[in-house]
């Protein structure tokens, strides 16, 4: 026993010392086989010769015995896996620390033992769980309201930290048997640590991953968690040239917020004058395919030329924001553009982008207080009535079927 | 079929990157033989007699057709093409590499599976009713309490280091196909007058070295304390159970030394603390779980005329045996068998899994399940397409007409993979087919179970004629009972004789079903027959046979 993590209001911490520990022999993984074993099987499970330890930081642990023949003020119980802890109602205002000694990984005694403790007894004091302690225990014994841990010697306390955040959403009790508000509370946690499970997984695999940013709300809280988690992952923006000014004014707002520098890629003028004079200004009023030209003169060969020397890139794109993205997957391939690309708000609802946005406080272009949903140009923009199909804001003129600006196109395969 | 939301997801996937770093820390070094064992246990990986063994954990025995072929392809990359079903509808791969372990799991995170809780001391996958939801018989859908139990279940930190293993089932129909008497805890789900739904609990089923079937201990435990009360057994089993000899720690040795009533009140005790508390099951939850389990869009399309189907003789055989009634007349489920000649019972190739995935998504809804007889079934076919499916079927060698009958053997892996096994059983079912092949049709509905040692996992303590392997002087001898059911309450075969070698149980056993040839009366079943005249008339004809050689 060399080694004490304690959690405690402001997380977990060491509280004891650095023991050496020895230095490990790679195992050989037993991929031949165990071959005939019944031989050597033992079935008696061998008792333990005595207790783990002897002795906390405050003095000399009692018995389970000992502490009721006479309490003393401000000392320390080890309980062993056979006591019965109801013995002890009514009998532990004085504990300064209960002890619980695992003797073996397998004897899951101990935390029925916290469990009791904690929820029959009402014990809120210092509960430490020693003896066979390693960090792959950690996480279950915090469950069940251990909060002191005196691991094994050969246990790294940085192993034993990370271990205690191993599962982010518990299974049992409101998320099974509650209402769905529960269960939906559980979820939105979960969608967000899927968020993040999935950035830090494109961060390590890809290559220069990028998220594609239209600045909008979606895209702000992708921005938001690559920020939060220091991620390697790069944000750009297409500034088209005609897009509100309320969207361009949280590209500044981005950089106080989170120190972060949007790379701004600008369509070629050229070929924006060339359309101008061929269809006039607006001219994507006029059809489809003046439309679509617009759009890839002004956002997708910008997207391409931000895209290029990159493995991966990363959209806010939703199942529900538009009838053309119902299948929508979290992980696709982009053939056109030989990469990969990844949606990893595709099961979320707007309602879970208002929630996440409202929970850290994410900026948000001020014209979704105007009844903007969909944002994109300006000219090709309006608001939506409360109800009405989000995508009903974006090229109204068009049938639904077309209303793709380009930068996502068909040519993507499910991985 | 249940489909996974944030919650389940993201368990599954943390539990998958929990395992890789262990993986990591174990091939490293930093993480102990002893240490690494419940891990991986836990994870599902087993070190077998040749190779490491994943077992994959099947929920209640119910497949995608996606996650069929997800399987298919972990048989193809990380296997020898092939994997075996379990009487626990699991799936087995014999021949994994511990280092590729965490790959399989993150493939099979991506169709909404793990390998969690499929082996160690804790709970175990829940198992019920391969019929489940469509059998005609039904009287509650087990399948929404199953997938509670399995969430609940699931990673649960106060009950990971059992005394042993905990294996729960759960059944609702009026015939028992979930073998629930030799389950640790098993429900029998029924509706109260006021039609509300009810649980019969029973507790301390198991086999092994110390057979025993469970103890009813609750008659009328209502639905929404499902979750309550099974935390007031495992609390009790796990404080008070047995841990001082791996032998006698299941919980029917804890619940025999009590006596179910003493047990029952334990449980009460710790049960009055429970409920009403945060594990009550809500209407909501119910629900909530409820609508992954409506029926698919069942269309009303009538059997053809049975003057306008092929005339052949296998197929109406087929249909006989394999053809199980359905809620809906116009459907019917059917049961695709892998007990095949010269193929290990229960074993599957990927190319067949692909199959029959597809065959899933064309005839029956993209659904499959694996029964209790390790067989394959698809739940939702229009009697109309009986016959094209059937062709299908033949084409590729999976159109035995064979269920319940002589050659439907449950089997375990035995000498031949398992490091525990005492004989071979996979040859020795073979042996068995092959003699009762001549007399299979007349035999009509019998059980043979094969188990390769005392560990039971092919239940021959339930056969109605079992086999379990011994060894004698590092030869494979056999010992056979007779009389054990797993359904209708449960009954535990009676040990016939001295065992006895290989070579001669293909024809004890023949002695035996020709006996019941001889004395059955009109319509009665094998297992009817011996309830009737009881073991000893059957013993006597073994006996005459060794005298009369």
């Amino acid at each position: 026993m060399s080694l004490i993590l304690e959690l405690d209001a402001t997380g977990p911490r060491i509280a004891g010392e650095q023991a050496e520990r020895p230095a490990p022999t790679p195992a050989k993984p037993a991929n031949a086989g165990h071959g005939d074993v019944r031989k050597k099987i033992v079935p008696v499970v061998k008792p333990p010769a005595g207790p783990s330890a002897t002795a906390w930081e405050g003095g000399v642990y009692l018995s389970m015995q000992q502490w009721r023949d006479g309490a003393e003020q401000g000392g320390a119980i080890l309980l062993q896996p056979a006591d019965d802890v109801r013995a002890l109602a009514d009998r532990l205002d004085s504990a300064a620390l209960i002890a619980v000694d695992f003797h073996r990984i397998g004897d899951g005694r101990g935390y029925s033992h916290a469990f009791m403790l904690r929820e029959r007894l009402n014990y809120r004091g210092r509960l430490r769980a020693l003896g066979a302690v390693t960090a792959d225990q950690l996480f279950a014994l915090a469950r069940v309201g251990f909060d002191s841990f005196a691991l094994r010697a050969d246990q790294s306390a940085e192993t034993a930290l990370a271990a205690l955040n191993t599962f982010s959403v518990p299974y049992q009790g409101a998320p099974v048997a509650g209402a769905n508000a529960a269960r939906e509370e559980a979820n939105f946690n979960a969608r967000i640590r899927l968020l993040e499970r999935a950035l830090t997984a494109i961060a390590a695999d890809a290559t220069r991953p990028a998220l594609a940013s239209s600045l909008s709300a979606e895209d702000m809280v992708i921005t938001d968690a690559i920020a939060r988690l220091k991620l390697p992952i790069d944000v750009f923006t297409l500034d088209t040239g005609r897009l509100h000014a309320e969207t361009l004014a949280l590209i500044p707002e981005i950089k106080s917020r989170y120190g972060l520098d949007i790379d701004v890629h600008r369509p070629d003028e050229n070929a924006v004058s060339a359309y101008i004079s061929a269809h006039g200004a607006d001219g994507f009023y006029e059809g489809l395919a003046q439309r679509k030209l617009c759009c890839t003169i002004r956002k997708v060969a910008p997207l391409n030329r931000a895209l290029e020397g990159r493995s991966a890139w990363i959209t806010g794109q939703r199942r529900d924001q538009a009838a053309t993205r119902g299948a929508l997957e979290e992980a696709e391939r982009d053939e056109v553009r030989g990469m990969g690309k990844f949606n990893p708000l595709a099961a979320w609802s707007w309602g879970d982008v208002l929630a996440y946005a409202a929970r850290f406080d994410v900026p948000m272009n001020a014209l979704y207080a105007r009844g903007y949903v969909s944002i994109g140009c300006e000219p090709c923009t309006k608001a939506v009535r409360p109800g009405e199909d989000p995508r009903n804001g974006r090229w109204w003129w068009e049938n639904k079927d077309s209303k793709e600006c380009g930068l996502h196109t068909n040519a993507t395969v499910t991985r | 079929m249940y489909r996974y939301d944030a919650v389940d997801r993201l368990i599954v996937e943390e539990r998958v990157a929990q395992f890789r770093d262990q993986t990591e820390r174990y091939l490293a070094g930093l993480i102990d033989e002893d240490a690494f064992k419940p891990l991986r246990l836990q994870n599902g990986l087993y070190i077998q007699r040749y190779a490491p063994m994943l077992r994959v954990a099947i929920p209640y025995g119910v497949l995608s057709s996606t996650q069929l072929r997800a399987l298919a392809e972990i048989a193809r990359r990380y296997d020898r093409g092939y994997g075996h079903f379990t009487t626990r509808q699991n799936i087995q791969f014999n021949w994994v590499k511990v280092e590729e372990v965490p790959d399989i799991l993150a493939d099979l995170a991506k169709v909404s599976m793990h390998a969690i809780q499929t082996s160690g001391s804790c709970v175990r996958n829940v198992t019920t009713d391969v019929f489940a939801g469509v059998a005609s018989d039904e009287i509650v859908d087990p399948r929404p309490y199953c997938e509670i139990m399995r969430q609940w279940s699931t990673l649960h930190p106060e009950f990971a280091h059992l005394p042993r293993k905990f294996k729960v089932a759960f059944n609702g129909a009026r015939e028992d196909r979930a073998a629930t008497a030799v389950h640790d805890l098993a429900f029998d789900l029924y509706k109260d007058e006021a039609g509300e739904v009810r649980l019969i609990v029973k507790v301390g089923g198991g086999q092994g070295r110390t057979p025993r079937l469970a103890s009813i201990i609750k008659r009328d435990l209502h639905w929404s304390e499902l979750l309550t009360y099974s935390e007031a057994v495992l609390r009790a089993y796990n404080r008070l159970g047995r841990r001082d000899n791996i032998f006698k720690a299941r919980i029917k040795i804890q619940v025999e030394a009590l006596g179910a009533e003493a047990f029952g009140a334990l449980v009460d005790e710790e049960w009055a603390q429970l409920r009403g508390g945060p594990n009550t099951l809500t209407q909501e939850a119910l629900d909530r779980v409820r609508v992954h389990f409506i029926d698919p869009p069942l269309e009303a399309w009538a059997e053809p005329a049975t003057r306008t189907l092929p005339l052949d003789a296998n197929f109406r055989a087929w249909k006989s045996r394999n053809v199980t009634a359905h809620q809906n007349a116009d459907y019917a489920a059917i049961t695709i068998s892998l007990k095949r000649e010269g193929i290990a019972p229960g074993d599957a190739t990927a190319e067949e899994m692909d199959f029959i995935a597809d065959l899933a998504d064309r005839y029956s809804f993209g659904e499959a399940r694996v029964s209790y007889h390790q067989n394959l079934v698809l739940p939702y076919v229009a009697r109309a397409d009986l016959p094209a499916l059937y062709a299908e079927l033949d084409a590729r060698n999976l159109a035995r007409a064979n269920i319940k009958l002589a050659s439907d053997i449950i089997c375990c892996p035995g000498g031949d993979f398992c490091s525990l096994a005492n004989a071979k059983s996979i040859p020795l079912s073979a042996a068995i087919a092959d003699k009762l092949a001549p007399i299979e049709q007349d035999l009509g509905a019998i059980a043979i179970n094969v188990s390769g040692c005392i560990n039971a996992c092919a239940h021959h303590h339930v056969g109605h004629i079992g086999v379990l392997g011994v060894e004698k002087a590092g030869e494979d001898w056999y010992q056979i009972l007779l009389g054990g059911r797993p359904d209708a309450g449960g009954r535990l075969g009676v040990l016939l004789g001295k065992s006895v070698r290989q070579e001669d149980v293909p024809g004890l056993i023949d002695r035996l079903a020709r006996h019941y040839l001889a004395v059955r009366q009109e319509g009665e079943s094998f297992i009817a027959a011996v309830e009737r005249t009881g073991v000893d008339p059957f013993r006597a004809a073994l006996e005459a046979q060794e005298v009369a050689a």
